[in-house]
C-alpha cells in the first residue's frame, strides 16, 4: 500500500499464480525427478542393467534443463512478482525469513553444481561418484524443500509467531509437517508420471515392464503420501478456513469445488497408478500421459486451493491481501488510508471521484483490476447506490470488527462470521468512504448518464 | 501534495547486524558478478567472433559450453544479493522496480529465451552446424537486461526522480550517468570473458590442442580485454564526472575510505592496460595472460566497492534519521552460515571428487 502500484489487465494476483504454480511444478519435479534418477542408477549399477541405465541418462538432460534454467529462472521469477505485486508482504517475509532463505540458497548451490556436475559426467568418471554426485543433488534439493515449506506454510497458518515473532515458531507452524508430507507426496508422483512416459521409449517389452511397475511405485507411495498429507493439512487448517471451504458459505464455491476437483484428481492419478502397477505393459502412452495430467490438474489445484484459502490475508491474521496490517486499522481509520498510502495518493484532491480513485488504487486493486481480472466495473454495474453504500459500511464495520477483535475463535479472527469473508475490509475516514463509493459509482455508465439527465 | 514519496520502513527489526547485511552483500554481488561477466561478455565475444579469423569456432564453442552453466550459476549466485538489498533497502528498492514493472518482469522473459537459445547453439555447434546468428539473438537478450538492471540499481538511488519516472517510464533512462554506468558495466564484462578467452586458449595449447586455432583465439582475448581496458578508462571518467554534484563531493571528500579503492581500482586498470599491450603471443606469454586476468578481478572487486560506498552517499539524504531497530535472530543466522558452509564444502567435495576420479583403461564408466 505504501508503494506504486503495478498496473496489470490480468490482475497481479494472477500473474503471482501463473509464476508460482510453474515454479513449483518445476521444483517439485526437481526433487522428485532427482530421487526417482538416483534410485534408478543405482538400481541399474549394482544389477549392471543397461536399460535403466538409458532411462537415467535419458531423464538427467530434463532434469538439467527444467531444474538449473527453468527452476531457477522460476525462483527468481517468483521474487521479481510478489516484489512488484506485494512489496509490503514481501519486505515483512523477508525481514522475518532472510536467514531462512539464505540457508535454502546455501542448498540451492549444491543442487545446481550437482546438478550439472552430474549431466557433465557421464562416462567420463567411475559409477560410484556419479552415484554420490545424484544423491548429493537430492539431499540439496529436498533440504530445500525441507526449508521453503516453512515458509510457505506459515503465510496461512503463522501459528504461535503471531505472539512470539520468533523464526522458529514462525518455521514450525502448524501446517508445516503435513505440508511436509504432502509435498514430498507430490515429488514422488510427478518424477513417477514423468519418468513413465521416458521409459515408455524402451523397445524391449519386458525390461519397459519391468521399469513402469517400479515407477509405478512410486506413484502409488506417491499419491498416498499426498493424499495423508492433504488430510493432514485439512485438520489443522485454521477454523475459519475450514468453514468456508468445507461449505459454511455456500455463496462462496469456489474453494469448495477446487477441493473436490483435487481429491478427485488425486483419486483418478491412485487409480492410474495402481493400473501401472497390476498391468505394466498395457500401461503405454495414453495412460502416461493421462497420469501427468491428472497430477498437473491435482497440484495445480492444491495450490490454487493454498492461495484461495489464505483469503482475505497474505499473512493469515497479520496481513491483509492489500499490504494492511491488521495492527494498523485503528490508526488508518483515523488518520485515512491516503494518509499512508501516498502513491495512491497521487492527484487525489481534484475531485471526490478522484479521492476515491485513490481509496481504491490503495486498498482494492491489489485484487481487483478495472476492466480485467476481477473487474470493478462488472461487478458494480448491478448494483445500486444505496446497496453499494451498504457494501461499503459493511466492509468498513468489518475493519472495526477486525480492530475490536469481536469476531474471534480462539485468539484468531473468524473471517467466516463475516458477511464478506474473502475480503479485506474497508479501512479508513467515512470521507474515504464516501469518495470510493462516488469513484465506483462513475463506473456505472447507466449511473453516470442518468446523473448527467439530471443535471 | 506528499512531501515524500519514500515508502516507510518496515516495522519489523533487521534480524541481523547491519554490517553483516553489507559484508554478504558486497561478497555475494561479486561472485555474482564473476558469472554475470562470463556470460554477458562472453556472449557478445561468441556473436563477434566472426572478427577473430582463425579461432571463431572455438571462441563460439568454449563460451556456449561456458554459458551453459555459468548462466545458471549467475543466476543463482544473484538471489543472495537479491535478498540483502531487499533487507537493508527495500523501499527503495521496490519502489524502484515497480516504476519500471513491466522491464523488470520482462527480464525473466529475456533471459529464460537468452538460455533456451544458448541451448539450441549449444546442439548446434556440436552438430557441425553454425550458429552465428543464435548467439546473436542471445547477445541482445543479455545487453537488453543489462540495460535493465542499470535502470533499477540506478533508480533505486534517486527518489527525487521517482514521481517523474511514475509518470513516463521512459524518463528513468534520461539520467545522465544511465549511459556511462551501462557502457561501464559491459565493457568490464567484455574485459573478462576476452581475458578468460586467452587464459582458457593458452592451457588448451599447453595440453596440445591446435595451435593455429588456439592462437587465434587468445589474440581476439587479448585484443577485446585491450580496447575494452582502453574504453573503460575513457568511461569510468566520464561515469565519475556525469554522478550528481552532491554524490561526487561527498565521495571525494570521504578520504581513503573512498578514494582509496577507487584509486587502485584505477590504478589495476592502467596495469591492466600495460600488460595487456605487452602481449604479442599470448600462447607464449602465459604468464602475462595470468596477470592480466588477476588484474581484472582485482579491478572488479574494487570497483564493486566503490559501487556500494557510492550507493550510501546517493541516498544520504533519504535516509537521514532513518531509525533502524536491530533484534538478530542468532539462531537461524548460525543456521544459515552452518549450511553455506556444508553445502559448500560438499560442492567443492563433489567438484573435486569427479575431476580426479577418472576410469582407467577398460575399467567401467558411468
Amino acid at each position: 500500500m505504501d508503494y506504486p502500484i503495478w498496473n496489470l489487465g490480468l490482475g497481479g494476483g494472477v500473474l503471482i499464480g501463473i509464476v508460482a504454480i510453474a515454479h513449483v511444478l518445476v521444483s517439485h519435479f526437481a526433487i522428485g525427478g532427482g530421487f526417482a534418477i538416483a534410485v534408478i542408477e543405482t538400481l541399474a549399477v549394482r544389477r549392471r542393467n543397461p536399460a535403466m541405465r538409458a532411462l537415467a541418462k535419458r531423464s538427467s538432460l530434463m532434469l538439467i534443463l527444467v531444474s538449473t534454467v527453468f527452476g531457477a529462472i522460476s525462483g527468481v521469477g517468483i521474487w521479481v512478482t510478489i516484489g512488484l505485486v506485494q512489496p509490503v508482504a514481501t519486505s515483512a517475509l523477508i525481514h522475518n525469513y532472510v536467514w531462512g532463505w539464505a540457508a535454502e540458497w546455501g542448498f540451492f548451490i549444491l543442487e545446481v553444481a550437482t546438478a550439472l556436475l552430474y549431466y557433465a559426467t557421464w562416462e567420463k568418471v567411475r559409477p560410484r561418484t556419479h552415484l554420490v554426485i545424484i544423491w548429493l543433488y537430492f539431499f540439496a534439493a529436498y533440504m530445500s524443500l525441507v526449508i521453503i515449506q516453512g515458509i510457505l506454510s506459515f503465510m496461512l497458518t503463522p501459528g504461535r509467531w503471531l505472539e512470539t515473532r520468533s523464526f522458529w515458531d514462525g518455521i514450525f507452524n502448524p501446517g508445516y509437517l503435513p505440508g511436509l508430507v504432502l509435498r514430498t507426496g507430490i515429488c514422488l508422483l510427478l518424477a513417477g508420471a514423468y519418468l513413465t512416459l521416458a521409459a515408455q521409449r524402451e523397445p524391449n517389452v519386458s525390461l519397459r515392464a519391468r521399469m513402469v511397475r517400479l515407477l509405478a511405485v512410486f506413484q502409488v507411495v506417491g499419491a498416498l503420501l499426498a493424499y495423508a498429507g492433504y488430510r493432514w493439512w485439512e485438520f489443522v487448517l485454521p477454523g475459519s478456513v475450514k468453514a468456508i471451504f468445507l461449505g459454511a458459505k455456500p455463496l462462496l464455491a469456489a474453494l469448495s469445488s477446487t477441493r473436490h476437483l483435487v481429491l478427485w484428481a488425486l483419486a483418478a492419478y491412485l487409480l492410474v497408478a495402481l493400473f501401472a502397477l497390476a498391468a505394466p505393459k498395457l500401461h503405454r502412452w495414453p495412460t502416461a500421459v493421462a497420469a501427468m495430467l491428472v497430477a498437473f490438474v491435482f497440484f495445480g489445484g492444491f495450490e490454487r486451493l493454498r492461495e484461495g484459502s489464505r483469503k482475505p490475508f497474505v499473512i493469515r491474521d497479520f496481513m491483509f491481501s492489500n499490504g494492511i496490517r491488521v495492527s494498523e486499522i485503528a490508526d488508518l481509520n483515523q488518520r485515512g488510508v491516503l494518509a499512508k498510502a501516498l502513491w495512491a495518493a497521487r492527484g487525489s484532491a481534484a475531485s471526490i471521484e478522484a479521492k476515491g480513485h485513490a481509496v481504491f488504487r490503495a486498498e482494492c486493486a491489489s485484487c481487483h483490476t478495472l476492466d480485467g481480472y476481477l473487474s470493478i466495473r462488472k461487478l458494480v454495474a448491478p448494483v445500486d447506490p444505496d446497496m453499494l453504500k451498504g457494501i461499503l459500511s459493511t466492509l468498513h464495520e468489518a475493519g472495526k470488527d477486525y480492530a475490536t477483535g469481536k469476531y474471534s475463535n480462539r485468539g484468531r479472527i473468524a473471517t467466516e462470521r463475516l458477511d464478506y469473508p474473502l475480503m479485506p475490509p474497508l479501512v479508513g475516514t467515512d470521507e474515504e468512504q464516501e469518495a470510493l463509493a462516488a469513484y465506483l459509482l462513475s463506473l456505472k455508465q447507466s449511473y453516470v448518464a442518468e446523473a448527467s439527465h439530471a443535471n | 501534495m506528499p512531501t515524500s514519496l519514500i515508502p516507510a520502513l518496515d516495522p519489523a527489526p533487521l534480524p541481523g547486524p547491519p554490517w553483516l547485511f553489507h559484508v554478504l552483500w558486497v561478497l555475494t554481488f561479486f561472485i555474482h558478478l564473476l558469472f554475470v561477466n562470463t556470460v554477458l561478455g562472453g556472449t557478445l565475444l561468441a556473436a563477434f567472433a566472426g572478427a577473430a579469423g582463425a579461432g571463431r569456432r572455438e571462441i563460439r564453442t568454449l563460451f556456449v559450453g561456458v554459458n551453459s552453466w555459468a548462466i545458471s550459476l549467475a543466476i543463482t549466485f544473484g538471489i543472495a544479493p537479491l535478498l540483502f538489498v531487499q533487507v537493508v533497502l527495500g523501499r527503495f528498492f521496490y519502489t524502484a522496480a515497480i516504476l519500471v514493472g513491466w522491464a523488470w518482469f520482462g527480464m525473466l522473459i529475456l533471459l529464460t529465451i537468452g538460455y533456451y537459445l544458448n541451448y539450441v547453439a549449444k546442439f548446434r555447434l556440436r552438430g557441425g552446424k553454425d550458429a552465428g546468428a543464435i548467439v546473436a539473438l542471445e547477445a541482445v537478450c543479455f545487453v537488453a537486461i543489462a540495460a535493465i538492471q542499470v535502470t533499477v540499481n540506478l533508480l533505486h538511488l534517486q527518489p527525487g526522480r521517482w514521481e517523474q519516472v511514475a509518470d513516463r517510464a521512459w524518463v528513468a533512462l534520461g539520467d545522465p550517468s544511465f549511459l556511462p554506468r551501462f557502457i561501464h558495466f559491459v565493457l568490464a564484462a567484455v574485459a573478462m570473458a576476452g581475458a578468460l578467452a586467452a587464459f582458457v586458449a593458452v592451457r588448451r595449447a599447453a595440453r596440445g590442442g591446435d595451435p593455429e586455432a588456439l592462437r587465434g583465439m587468445a589474440r581476439f582475448g587479448v585484443k577485446a580485454a585491450l580496447i575494452a581496458t582502453l574504453l573503460q578508462l575513457v568511461d569510468g571518467f566520464w561515469l565519475l564526472l556525469a554522478l550528481p554534484e552532491d554524490v561526487l563531493r561527498a565521495f571525494m571528500r570521504g578520504g581513503a575510505v573512498t578514494m582509496a579503492p577507487l584509486g587502485v581500482g584505477i590504478l589495476a586498470g592502467v596495469l591492466l592496460l600495460v600488460v595487456l599491450a605487452q602481449i604479442s603471443d599470448p600462447l607464449v606469454q602465459a604468464t602475462k595472460v595470468r596477470r592480466a586476468a588477476e588484474l581484472i578481478v582485482g579491478a572488479m572487486v574494487l570497483m564493486i566497492v566503490t559501487r556500494h560506498e557510492l550507493r550510501d552517499f546517493y541516498l544520504a539524504k533519504a535516509r537521514a534519521g532513518e531509525q533502524v531497530t536491530v533484534a538478530p535472530q542468532w539462531g537461524s543466522l548460525a543456521l544459515f552460515l552452518a549450511v553455506f558452509v556444508l553445502c559448500v564444502g560438499l560442492t567443492v567435495y563433489a567438484l573435486v571428487r569427479a575431476a580426479k576420479d577418472r576410469p582407467g583403461p577398460g575399467e567401467e564408466a558411468a
